[in-house]
Formats: structure tokens, sequence, C-alpha cells
């Protein structure tokens, strides 16, 4: 950045919406209430509730008694002597978070995890599939709900820190009159980021503490546009090289950092809970070309391959079985993955009813570099077929096109990816108020 | 049953049937055994996982005659362990007692009444040549696949073609085919499925001056070579329809000496690690080979060759490219191309009885 003396021209920041960062709502405690639901409506907080414990999180309805995280467990029982207390079963609130990061990763392989209940995602590569990025957070959120029966709030920005920030506008809020729910998702539009950032308070800016806070107040800086219209240099001689110069960005909404997924997916798979036992061979096997069909599309859209194919079968009372087979050469195609899915559902017996059936695929490669396969041409040009497929399906959404055997009368009963991966549809809609569209 | 043989003749001979014997005998545990029948002065000793099933005759010096099953693998290992000369084997219906030199051994032995009843070879019987034959198995057979879930592609295909045999086989990645004109083994139109690991074992007793014989049963089939019998199931289904796979014309033709470029491969493919392909730079006058892993480094040669057609780059995995280069034989060879992405053809100039067809790896 050369220029110092004033803000830079918008043409240098990012003019679309592409970045969600979703945070759970007092995710422990919303975890808990799920296991013990009689404390629903009560304050609960989950933390070290001896002498010395601390909270590790609070209900909403704990929060209108001014109770926070990070307070001293004593100070909470204090101020809210009836609250419940419970004691923190990290492994388990891994294993939710687990899945949540999971649903996040089907939408979109660039997840950034922050903690277990705070993720960025960049979604702009998902907004052919799902539409635009403030529809996919409301996607997100349904399923999350539909999914863990949790909530999340979600920001959706041009930039990282911009998403951070609106997201705490969404967040349901405590009040001494109970918990007041929040919008769920906040926008801030593309070319109002100025706008939306410059009234608030300094201290909203991620990584300015009360030290840095007092060293902005001696320059007369309260608010984040005080800080926009000072000069760099200025800001970068009161704060330092790193952090002057960091602040001074954000403040002008640049954020250059991109969302970087600490993980590359070790599986991708397709599952779905069926309304009603299927019994029928015939008609699971069409499931199966569905799902290898989603599976491909989604490998290929990552750009990834895989060398193990899993099938999973849970039958009617539960018990759930996983079959795998692995190819010598990493496979992306559908007809591939479906041969193999295939090979494995021929030694399971469906008659006593499947509940639920899962292709996926493990083992993955980048899928840039493949050893292709005579099976490729065998199966009339796979090759080009699949990357005309891709094509139609990114230009037209992902029920263009799909396996001639899953074409009904009229429409392809292509599965919208995402669309019950977790179970059959909902007769009706959630208690929870998912924000309206 | 009773009879004394020469400890190295023995040796060979429980190798030999040994080898078509599973680890510890499966479903059926009787199969970890070798069978032993002996009449007269012949000693069969047959091993079988019942898809494959290798028989060995064996001359001896027979005494009385008899039945009896040994545990397979430490039969062989006591027999490869103890000293030169002559070996003297008494079995009765417990008990196997074997004595050479100064050293005694006492067997359990395994019910012979338990071991399964093998198909007996069909009497229709032709003659292959046999030097023929083992070269055709050592060009065919390493592209078949080693993947059993895809049970077709582990065998190697025999088919009637115009006057003669041809053999085929295939991982997907590659297809070998290997005719051998003149060689009336089927009828016409016939064709079998065998399973590659059965020709493996048929080429390692396979001989260049032995007279082979194959009698073609309806799920079997036996070779036999000299004292040695080696029988296979055959494996049921259709094999993909290779032909059309094999491009009609191929607009781009390297020609190129054999050890010249298989030198040249087996350098550079050093540095094409963790499965990264070997790029074929081909233009005119020179093949260069490329090999690029990341985080370890890179590898490049140039191969004089002549080259006809646009110049182009097409990746291969290493190994696939080396084994056909390999099992083409012949001084001078051919690699024919499409485009980066369809099937490469490997010829030996001057022989058309020979090609490797070989999928190249897409880099995008």
């Amino acid at each position: 950045m050369a220029d110092s003396s004033g803000p830079p021209a918008t043409a240098d920041r990012p003019d679309r919406l592409r970045i969600l960062h979703v945070d759970m709502d007092a995710f422990y405690a919303s975890v808990e209430l799920l296991r013990h639901p009689e404390l629903r409506g009560q304050p609960v907080v989950v933390g070290g509730s001896a002498e010395r414990g601390v909270v590790a999180a609070a209900s909403y309805e704990a929060r209108s008694f001014g109770i926070h995280s990070a307070m001293p467990s004593v100070r909470a029982k204090r101020l809210c002597p009836h609250a419940v207390f419970l004691s923190g079963d990290h492994a388990h609130y891994a294993e939710v978070s687990g899945r949540l990061m999971e649903i996040l990763r089907s939408y979109t392989p660039l997840v950034e995890p922050l903690s277990l209940d705070e993720a960025f995602l960049d979604v702009d590569g998902a907004r052919r599939v799902y539409g635009e990025p403030p529809r996919i957070a409301r996607l997100i959120r349904r399923q999350i709900y539909e999914q863990e029966g949790l909530t999340c709030s979600v920001g959706v920005a041009s930039i990282k820190f911009l998403a951070k920030l609106a997201t705490d506008q969404a967040k349901p809020k405590a009040s001494p009159a109970g918990p007041v729910f929040g919008s769920g998702i906040s926008v801030v539009a593309p070319g109002g980021e100025l706008e939306y950032l410059h009234p608030l308070p300094v201290r909203s800016l991620w990584g300015v503490g009360p030290k840095t806070l007092a060293k902005l107040e001696r320059l007369g800086v309260l608010t984040i546009g005080d800080l926009a219209r000072l000069p760099q240099a200025t800001v970068i001689s009161a704060l330092g090289e790193g952090q002057g110069r960091h602040l001074w960005l954000l403040a002008n909404a640049i954020d250059e950092r991109e969302v970087e997924p600490d993980q590359a997916p070790k599986s991708i798979s397709h599952e779905e809970t069926f309304a009603t036992d299927r019994h029928d061979r015939a008609g699971l096997d069409v499931e199966l070309v569905r799902m290898a069909d989603a599976v491909s599309s989604r490998l290929r859209r990552h750009q990834l391959a895989g060398r193990t194919v899993q099938l999973k079968v849970r039958f009617h009372d539960f018990h759930t079985i996983t079959r795998s087979v692995s190819a010598r050469e990493p496979v992306d195609t559908g007809p591939a993955i479906l041969r193999a899915a295939r090979q494995l559902f021929d030694q399971i017996d469906p008659a006593p009813g499947v509940r639920l059936l899962g292709v996926g695929v493990s083992g993955l490669v980048d899928g840039a570099v493949r050893q292709l396969s005579l099976d490729d041409l065998m199966e009339q040009d796979w090759t080009q077929a699949t990357s005309t497929i891709d094509d139609i399906r990114s230009r037209f959404g992902e029920a263009a096109i799909g396996p001639a055997s899953l074409a009904a009368s009229g429409e392809l009963k292509l599965r919208r990816l995402g669309d019950q991966q977790w179970g059959p549809d909902r007769p009706s809609t959630p208690a929870e108020p998912i924000d309206g569209e | 049953m009773k009879f004394r043989c020469e400890r190295e003749a023995f040796e060979r001979a429980l190798g030999l049937a040994g080898r078509a014997v599973s680890g510890r005998g499966g479903a059926l545990p009787v199969l970890s055994g070798v069978h032993l029948v002996l009449e007269g002065d012949t000693l069969r000793l047959t091993g079988s996982d019942l898809d494959l099933t290798i028989s060995v005759e064996l001359t001896v010096a027979g005494e009385q005659d008899g039945v009896a099953v040994l545990p397979a693998k430490l039969a062989a290992d006591i027999v490869r362990a103890v000293a030169d000369g002559k070996v003297e084997m008494t079995v009765d219906s417990e008990e196997a007692h074997l004595s050479a030199g100064r050293s005694e051994f006492s067997l359990r032995v395994i019910p012979a009444d338990e071991f399964p009843q093998l198909p007996e070879p069909s009497a229709d019987a032709v003659k292959i040549d046999a030097t023929e034959f083992k070269d055709a198995l050592r060009q065919v057979t390493p592209a078949a696949s080693a993947d059993d879930s895809r049970p077709i592609l582990t065998g190697v295909l025999m088919a009637a073609e115009d006057d003669g045999l041809r053999l085929v086989a295939t991982d997907s990645y590659r297809l070998s085919v290997r005719d051998l004109p003149g060689s009336t083994v089927l009828a016409s139109d016939q064709s079998v499925l065998v399973p590659s690991r059965s020709l493996n074992e048929l080429a390692r007793v396979l001989g260049d001056d032995d007279d082979l014989t194959l009698r073609l049963g309806e799920h079997d089939a036996t070779f036999e070579v000299g004292a040695v019998r080696v029988t296979t199931r055959l494996i049921e289904g259709d094999f993909p329809n290779y032909r059309g796979l094999i491009p009609s014309s191929q607009p781009n033709k390297l020609t190129v000496n054999r050890e010249a470029l298989l030198d040249a491969v087996r350098r550079v493919r050093l540095l094409a690690q963790e499965s990264t392909p070997l790029r074929l730079i081909m233009k005119d006058g020179v093949l260069e080979l490329v090999a690029v892993t990341q985080d370890v480094g890179q590898a490049q040669e140039a191969v004089d060759a002549s080259f006809d057609g646009a110049e182009l780059t097409v990746a291969f995995n290493p190994e696939y490219l080396l084994n056909g280069i390999e099992v083409t034989g012949g001084e001078e060879i051919t690699l024919e191309t499409v485009d980066e992405l369809k099937p490469a053809l490997l010829r030996r100039v001057g022989s058309d009885d020979y090609l490797y067809l070989l999928m190249p790896v897409r880099v995008s």
C-alpha cells in the first residue's frame, strides 16, 4: 500500500458477498439443553461450579441475570442463585461440533473453524448451486436446526472481519425480561461496508484491547470512522507497523485474509434416511444411482478423487453396517462410484427393511491429476460427459441433468445437495422461528 | 503308503504342488495339506485351493500303495531341511514317518477322505507351442487386474482370432493384446477367461522346450507340462469389449529405441513419486521425459526419437509405461497417440502381433 494519506479507492475492496461467519448460539448451554429438555426456559450455566470455577457458557435466560462466559462461577451464583449449574462435557461438545462442521463443509470445502462453535466459510464457489450467500446462510441455519436442534447466527459480508462483526447483530440478546431472538442472519451489503462500519465504536475492531483503545483515544479516535480518516502513517506511528497497518486497513473495510480450511475433507458422502423403511432392492438401487451421482458431482466440484468407496446401511432396528472397497486408482465419476457401491450392496440383504442408505468416497487425493481409465471410454466417453454435466449443473442447477434411471415423468427426482441428507423432510415447520425470506 | 525317493526331487515336487495351497486352508482345513497318491512307482502330489490345482508326478521307489494328506508347508520345510540323499516315507492312518540320513520325523496326517474331489481334466487335448505361449504370458499377464472386486479383469481372455489364438488382459488402465497366429487351440468364436494368477503359476513351470497340452473343460482348463498339471477354474462372465477401445488411427507417431527409452524412463521416474505422472513431451527428433514431485525435486532427460505429428505432451503412470516398454520387446518401438486424454498405443516396429494400450494420466 504505497498511498498512506487517505482511504484507498473502493475498487480495492471485494465488491460481493462471499464470506459467512457462523456462530452457534450459547453452544455448550444449548447442547446441554438438548440432553436436559426439562431445563428449557431456566437459567443454565455450564462450567466449573467449584470454588474457583468459571462460566464456560450461559443460556440466554442466565445471561438475562448478567451472567456471561469467563465470569467466576461464584459470582454467577450470586447473580442468579437459582441457576442450574452443569459441569461441561467437552468430548460431547466436540462430537456435536464435528457434525456441525460436516454440515458446513457440505456447502463448501472452504471452512475455517475458529473454535468448536464458530467458523468462517467462503461460499463464493457455492452460489451457483445454492444461490446467493444470504440464501446459503438460511439453508445452513435450517439444516443445523433440523439436524441438531441447535440455533446459530450468521454474519454475511464481503470480507471476514465484517462477517464476524455482523454476526453479533444477528445474535439473540439477553434482556431483563428474558431472551430476545435476534434476526439470525445479518448481511453487510456490498458497497455499504464503510457506512456500516464507521459509526461503530473502535473497540469493535478485531484486535483492539484496552491498551490499544487507550492509545487510540489519545489520538481522538472513538469510532472506526475516526480511525479510517487518520493517515495510515499516523496510526502506524502510534500502534506500530504490524498492528497499526492492520487496524487501519480493517477500519477501511480492507481484509485480505482468505478463509483457510484447516483440514482437507477426509471423505465426501451422501446419505439419506427414508420416510418409510425400504425393502426393495430395485428401488434402493435407484437411490444408489442418485447418491453415486451426487457424490461424484461434489468430488469433482472440489477437484477431488478417492480410492475407497463406502456403503452405509442402517436397518429398521437401527443396526448399522458400513462396507468399503478400495480401488487401485482414485475414482471421481458416477459410474465408477456406482459400480463399487453396487458391488457392496449386492452382499447385503435389504429384506428386513432399510432405514438409511449412504454412499461415500474417502482416501481423497487431488482430482486434477488422475489416471484415466478405459472404463471412462467404455462408459460412453464418460470423461467428456461428466464435464458436460458439471457445466450444465453450474449453469442451470443440480436438477437440470442426472442419470436416466432417476427420471420420473416430467422432472428429475434429483435430490438437491443437502436436501434430506439427514432425514426425511419434516411435515411441519420447526417450532423455533427461522428467519423469514 | 511307503516309498523312497531323492530328497531334491521330492522337495521340488512338494514346492510345486504347495504353490496352489492357500495359507491356512480357509474354509476347508484339509486344503492346507498336500495330497499324495502312490500307485506302483508313481507318486502324485496335489495342492489345491479349489480355484487352482497343481499336481506333480514323481517317480519313486514304491513299496506300498496308498493315499495321504500331509500338512503342506511343514512337509516342504522338512524335506528342504534334511540331508541330501534318500528320503524314506511311511504313512499309516494316523502319522507319517519320514527318515533321511539320521533324521526322523513323525507328523500327524490330515484325514485323506476329506480332500475334495477335483475335476478330471477333459479328454480333449490340444498342443500349444510352449515357447510362444510363455512369451505371450510374459507380455499379457502383467496387465491383468489384481483387484478381486472386479473378477472379470483378474482374468486373461484366451480367444480364437482369425486362424490363431489371442490373449488379452486389462486392469482398465492398460490393455495388453497378443496374437499367436496359427495356434489353433480354440474352436472359432470360442473364448475362455483364465485367472491370471493360474497363468502366472503356469509360466513358472514352463520351460522353453517343454510340450504344453491344454485340456479345456466347461468350467475349468488344465495345462500339462511334463510331469506337472495346472488345473484352473475358468472365470464366468463377459470380458469387456476391448476392440472398440483400440483407436483405429492415431495421428501422432513416435519411434524410439526401446533400450534407450527404457533406461531414460527408469532414471526419470525416480522423481515421479507419490503417484505423480511422468510427462512425455514429443517433438520432432526428440522425446523429452519430465518428472516433477512437489517438495522433492525434478528430473528430465531427452531421448533421440523420430516423431510424426503435432507436438504433444502426454502424462503417464511411470510403472504402467515402464511395464509396457519392457514387455513390448524388440529394438525399436512406436508410441502412437491422439491427444493427452486418449489411449496411447505401444508397438514393436516390424511386428504387429502385440500391442499395449495405455491410458494417460490427466493433468489439469
